[in-house]
């Protein structure tokens, strides 16, 4: 019955240009912008919603994809609560690449068990007709790699955007319990706000 | 573990006394006391206040021997009885309060985690009590020699047994009672200090818990942050790894991840330090009075009329200074621009003739198609063997697609300026191929291209533009990460309370001005004004490395609304990004000006923001001919030069390269 907030960071690494910014935009403003500029720098957007009964305040980070990039991107890895690694399913190579996005992140996130960290993986553009990648290589990829739920994704037609988020939530929320029983993380992890909003309390 | 209710003990302090007698007016248990612990309980995410007595109930005298020192006992021993006078006596043996627990040898029973503990009717003991706090109504503190505390239940029935603190520790209570249940329930009655009154729980209360953790005059909570362990909370009490885990887990969630992502930023933009070493003066800057930013004023854009009127009959530009000052405080009219830029940019000569110009024009078009052709016939096969081609080609067919697409120059699809955009940056990509294609690249060239509106010029405008720009674009961005050290310099001069608050927050290299600092604020103003700034920056008026202060002409306006609201280096990363599209060129302009005069009429200015805004060169000397600045300005910009003049001879390799300031 109390008002929890978990603040969750998720983060969306992958190649440039498969979508990560588009996803990132279509969950939170619901909207396609075609005209999206490629991502420079550090980027992130709040969302907030209820998975199974928790309130949750979603911290969606978004990055530039290039290598040169890398070393004033890596940063914002640490502290993030879940991964979503993201391919397009029209681009072989980017699918090819997911295995290096994941070493990437587990290294500069500093992930203590690599094993029990929660991915997600996207196989975005699923609404474009020529693919490179078929659904089923992409599945057995996440099964090799740790079990990872994988959703086709189309940020074009809003297919499937808000499910994978809810998913990475829900996983997020499992490993907590699962980790640490004892404490309920979600009553811990409040949201900060800036002091002024509470006048309440003398 | 499915099937356990998870109960969590929060807090739980011992020697918490209830008075019977107080109930009985028969007398019969007039000296008994019932000794036993106070918990704080989460069940299941409700919060419970439990009760328990101690399995034998105490009889006071047994309390007076133990009690050999803790003043709180003292007081409570003041009540008439022939005991009194026994317990002065032990008085005087000062000992602590953790030898009391050996004395007293109240036995700890190991915390059973809950079964049956819960229930109203206790079946150790009468005494014991439990409710929820969700049903409680209020809480009193009283004092009469020692403070108890009285708990109201919304249910008017059920009354409880006022508890009695006479070992102390009911401050401390207090204090863990509103650390725990603020941010649930409770909030202080206004009117009345010593009353808790508890209210539904709603999202506003819930936010106090932050505020509170936040709130640096909270000084258990602080002690609590800092130190759990060493913290005593008198010698009863007992802080559970619960609440110390709330407390360092809202830290661990809200502060660790940004201070980590600040320290390796700090490693991969090295410098401040060196900076401080470099100077060891800085610290002077402290102490210097910038003065009053000065007025300015800016002017009508240069107009085709006035561009002619700079030109000799052989097409050689006149009177070039005045231009670059005239171009510095308006702009260029559009129609200019297209012949302009190319000076301004150092693709034409200033003193070229009209006929030197169409020669370097031919040569400049054969090299280009020489270095298209290049990339353009290379078969299917070779590129399968050139990864680094590959790569950038898939790049750059990406980015121009993600390019300025809402100007009209490049929307819609099959555009030839979209053609245009790919075929100079792959040509690009042959005339410096070390480099390639980096993202931010194409954000530089649009406009270029846009204004020159033929590929030739463009690819050549954007050559030299790309030339001062290079090193931001480079394998370990240098460029990059020398702005942003000199930026913190600037800034650090300019505000250091600011400075010192973006320090605090993890934000103390600037990160947030990546974006700017990489493709010169191209994302952050209407293209229309992307093409104001550029050309206003490439007269290299007013000063050297102006688009810094155009930086601190920004966070200048920003600065108060980043403090008031409390900003962390989250909320600064973003909304220094969701600036983009709000800022008003003009003014912008008009301020950072203002700093540069202002900065440039302090006496002792620190060396090394002379060296960044190239003060100490002769050259920016002799290009302070605007008429608008004050005479007072030029007289002690002079005298600054004199007084700096000994260093000026000793930093002479520093003077006149851009990037001297760190290497
Ligand atoms: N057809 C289609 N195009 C998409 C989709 N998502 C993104 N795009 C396009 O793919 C390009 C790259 O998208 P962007 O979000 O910038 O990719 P990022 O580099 O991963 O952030 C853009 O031109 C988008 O319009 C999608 O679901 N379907
Ligand atoms: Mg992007």
């Amino acid at each position: 019955m109390t008002t929890k907030t978990s603040l969750l960071k998720v983060i969306l690494l992958g190649d440039g240009g498969v979508g990560k910014s588009s996803i990132m935009n279509r969950y939170v403003t619901n909207k396609f912008d075609a005209h999206l500029f490629h991502t420079i720098g550090v980027e992130f957007l709040n969302k907030d919603l209820e998975v199974d009964g928790h309130q949750v305040t979603l911290q969606i980070w978004d990055t530039a994809g290039q290598e040169r990039f890398r070393s004033l991107r890596t940063p914002f890895y640490r502290g993030s609560d879940c991964c979503l690694l993201t391919f397009s399913v029209d681009d072989n190579q980017s699918f090819l690449n997911l295995g290096n996005w994941k070493k990437e992140f587990i290294y500069y996130a500093d992930v203590k068990e690599p094993e029990k960290f929660p991915f997600v993986v996207l196989g975005n553009k699923v609404d474009v007709t020529e693919r490179q990648v078929s659904t089923e290589e992409a599945q057995q990829w996440c099964q090799e790699n740790g079990d990872y739920p994988y959703y086709e994704t189309s940020a074009k037609d809003a297919t499937n955007v808000a499910v994978a988020f809810e998913e990475a939530v829900r996983r997020v929320l499992a490993m907590d319990e699962r980790t640490d029983h004892l404490i309920p993380t979600d009553t811990v992890k409040l949201h900060r706000k800036p002091r002024s909003a509470a006048t309440c309390c003398s | 573990m499915a099937s356990d209710p998870l109960v969590k003990i929060i807090y739980e302090h011992e020697g918490v006394f209830i008075h019977p007698s107080s109930d009985d007016d028969d007398g019969l248990e007039q000296d008994l006391l019932v000794s036993g612990s106070l918990r704080i309980l989460d069940k299941d995410g409700e919060i419970i206040v439990e009760y328990r007595p101690l399995e034998d109930t105490v009889d006071p005298s047994n309390m007076l021997c133990a009690g050999k020192d803790s003043s709180s006992v003292v007081e409570w021993a003041q009540c008439p009885g022939e005991r009194s006078h026994q317990l002065l006596e032990t008085q005087q043996s000062y000992e602590t309060e953790w030898d009391m627990i050996n004395a007293v040898s109240f036995r700890k029973r190991p915390c059973s985690n809950g079964e049956g503990s819960l229930n109203h009717s206790h079946e150790k003991s009468r005494w014991a009590f439990t409710f929820s706090v969700s049903d409680l109504r209020s809480i009193t503190l009283k004092e009469e020699g020692w403070c108890f505390l009285v708990f109201k239940l919304k249910e008017p029935s059920a009354s409880l047994p006022a508890l009695h603190f006479h070992q102390g520790g009911s401050r401390e209570f207090l204090d863990m009672i509103e650390i725990i249940f603020v941010y649930v329930y409770v909030c202080r009655a206004s009117d009345d200090a010593t009353c808790f009154l508890v209210s539904t729980p709603n999202k506003a209360l819930s936010q106090s818990f932050e505020n509170l953790l936040d709130d640096n005059n909270y000084s258990l909570v602080n002690k609590l942050k800092k130190d759990p362990y060493v913290t005593t909370l008198g010698g009863f009490s007992k802080v559970t790894n619960y609440l110390f885990d709330a407390l360092r887990g809202t830290e661990e969630q809200q502060r660790r991840p940004p201070e980590e992502v600040a320290d390796l930023l700090g490693e991969v933009i090295p410098g401040l330090e060196i900076n401080q070493q470099e100077e060891p003066g800085f610290e002077v800057i402290t102490r210097i009075d910038l003065g009053t930013r000065p007025q300015v004023t800016r002017r009508e854009p240069l107009s085709a009329e006035d561009w002619t009127q700079h030109q000799d009959p052989e097409g050689r530009m006149i009177n070039v200074s005045h231009l670059k000052q005239v171009i510095f405080k308006g702009g260029l009219c559009h129609a200019v621009r297209k012949e302009a830029w190319k000076f301004l940019l150092g693709y034409f000569p200033w003193d070229s003739t009209l006929e030197e110009r169409k020669a370097l024009q031919r040569t400049k078009t054969d090299e280009y198609f020489r270095m298209k052709l290049q990339w353009k016939s290379v078969s299917e096969e070779q590129e399968r063997r050139n990864s680094r081609l590959r790569d950038y080609k898939s790049l750059i067919e990406k980015d121009v697609n993600r390019t300025d697409r809402t100007n009209r120059f490049y929307e819609g699809i099959d555009n030839p300026g979209l053609v245009l955009l790919h075929d100079i940056l792959m040509t690009y990509c042959m005339f410096d191929f070390d480099l390639g294609y980096v993202q931010g690249m194409s954000d530089l060239l649009s406009p270029i291209l846009y204004v020159m509106e033929n590929e030739v010029d463009a690819f050549w405008c954007f050559v030299s533009y790309m030339d001062q720009m290079h090193q931001n674009f480079e394998e370990q961005m240098q460029g990059m990460k020398t702005q942003l050290v000199q930026l913190s310099t600037l800034l650090r001069l300019l505000d250091l309370a600011f400075w010192n608050y973006l320090e605090s927050q993890d934000s103390g290299y600037l990160y947030f001005c990546f974006r700017w600092l990489l493709i010169r604020f191209k994302r952050e103003l209407s293209f229309q004004d992307v093409l104001r700034l550029w050309e206003v920056m490439w007269t290299d008026l007013p000063c050297q490395n102006f688009h810094l202060l155009v930086c601190c002409a920004i966070l200048d306006s920003e600065k108060q609304k980043i403090m008031e609201e409390n900003y962390g280096f989250n909320e600064i990363l973003k909304h220094i990004n969701e600036l983009s599209m709000k800022l008003d060129i003009e003014e912008i302009l008009h301020k950072a000006e203002g700093i540069c005069l202002q900065i440039k009429s302090c006496k002792d200015l620190p060396h090394s923001v002379s060296t960044i805004l190239g003060f100490n060169t002769e050259a920016s000397g002799s290009d302070l001919t605007d008429s608008e600045s004050s005479p007072a300005h030029i007289v002690s910009h002079r005298q600054d030069a004199c007084s700096n003049g000994h260093r000026h001879l000793t930093e002479t390799s520093h003077n006149g390269c851009k990037v001297a300031f760190i290497s």
